[in-house]
């Protein structure tokens, strides 16, 4: 990794992908990496098939770098991108999922949570996922955003451009929800 | 780990009025930390280099089809081999004769029965 561009800004960064210097685009993937991470195995869990998610995440932000033009900050364009890919995702695998199985939302997941972490790291991690994967994936976004990520319930509702509304009502019945999953873990 | 702990936090979480990124720190703390794989930067940039990818995103109704494709097919050739192993044991031939299930008709039989003399 081009060492110049670990102090470089945002802007710098994304005018270097711009023109193609993949080292830049390098750079921002190390610094957005982890916040894609929350988002995507979050959502699918600790697989190595979120992690394919999570690379079409940056392959799509690197082609659509053009249509950024730095009006919200560039992790909220990374964020929305994770979103929706990841939504997409659960949407695809539902349907593909509904055809030929009749399991529970939950059977869709794997966890692999990695064997390097200590037993309880691995047990803190294994308790959220498992909380996680139990919600309707309607909630656990907007969990997955104010857990996870720390977002506010207005960021969350920008990011899932859904009204204010939408989000307090998600919240507190994925409360109601969580505390249900939570009793049985 | 308390797992009282991070239950507490997982709902205080939830509530509208909490501090959200305190509570995101402490789980972080705690080891519900995400990343991706050592090799994740390397494999993107690879992928970029090399090109592979397709500048015209997939449908999702293309990849749904893909998916279910190889499922049928399987089902299919499945189908077809048990169908040829049950038609070799009941006419002892896999014919084209035993496939349209005339393996033991006679020609005599077959004017027979077109013209019903």
């Amino acid at each position: 990794m081009n060492v110049s561009y670990r102090q470089a800004d945002e802007d710098m960064l994304v005018k270097a992908s711009l023109k193609g210097d993949t080292t830049a685009f390098g750079e921002i993937v190390n610094r957005y990496r982890r916040l894609v991470a929350r988002t995507v195995k979050g959502m699918l869990g600790d697989t190595v098939f979120a992690e394919d998610i999570g690379q079409e995440v940056f392959v799509k932000l690197y082609y659509s770098l053009p249509e950024f033009r730095g009006e919200a900050r560039l992790s909220t364009y990374i964020q929305k991108i994770a979103v929706n890919l990841t939504l997409n995702e659960i949407k695809r695998r539902k349907r593909m999922f509904s055809l030929f199985l009749s399991k529970g939302n939950n059977e869709m997941y794997e966890y692999e949570i990695p064997d390097e972490e200590s037993s309880d790291k691995r047990e803190a991690k294994e308790l959220v996922n498992k909380a996680l994967m139990q919600l309707d994936p309607k909630f656990r976004i907007v969990v997955v955003m104010r857990m996870l990520q720390g977002y506010s319930t207005k960021e969350t509702a920008e990011i899932l451009k859904l009204p204010l509304g939408t989000v307090l009502s998600r919240l507190s019945r994925a409360q109601e929800q969580l505390k249900e999953i939570l009793q049985k873990l | 780990m308390n797992p009282t702990e991070i239950k507490k936090l997982i709902l205080k979480s939830q509530k509208n009025d909490c501090d959200t990124k305190e509570i995101a720190r402490q789980l972080e703390a705690k080891g519900v930390s995400f990343d991706f794989s050592k090799d994740f930067n390397n494999k993107i940039l690879s992928r970029l280099s090399d090109r592979t990818v397709s500048m015209i995103p997939e449908s999702d109704f293309t990849r749904t089809l893909n998916t279910v494709f190889y499922r049928i097919a399987i089902t299919g050739i499945a189908a077809i081999v048990f169908l040829m192993i049950s038609i070799y044991l009941m006419e002892g031939s896999v014919s084209i004769n035993s496939l349209l299930g005339m393996g033991n008709l006679y020609d005599e039989s077959v004017l027979c029965l077109l013209t019903g003399i």
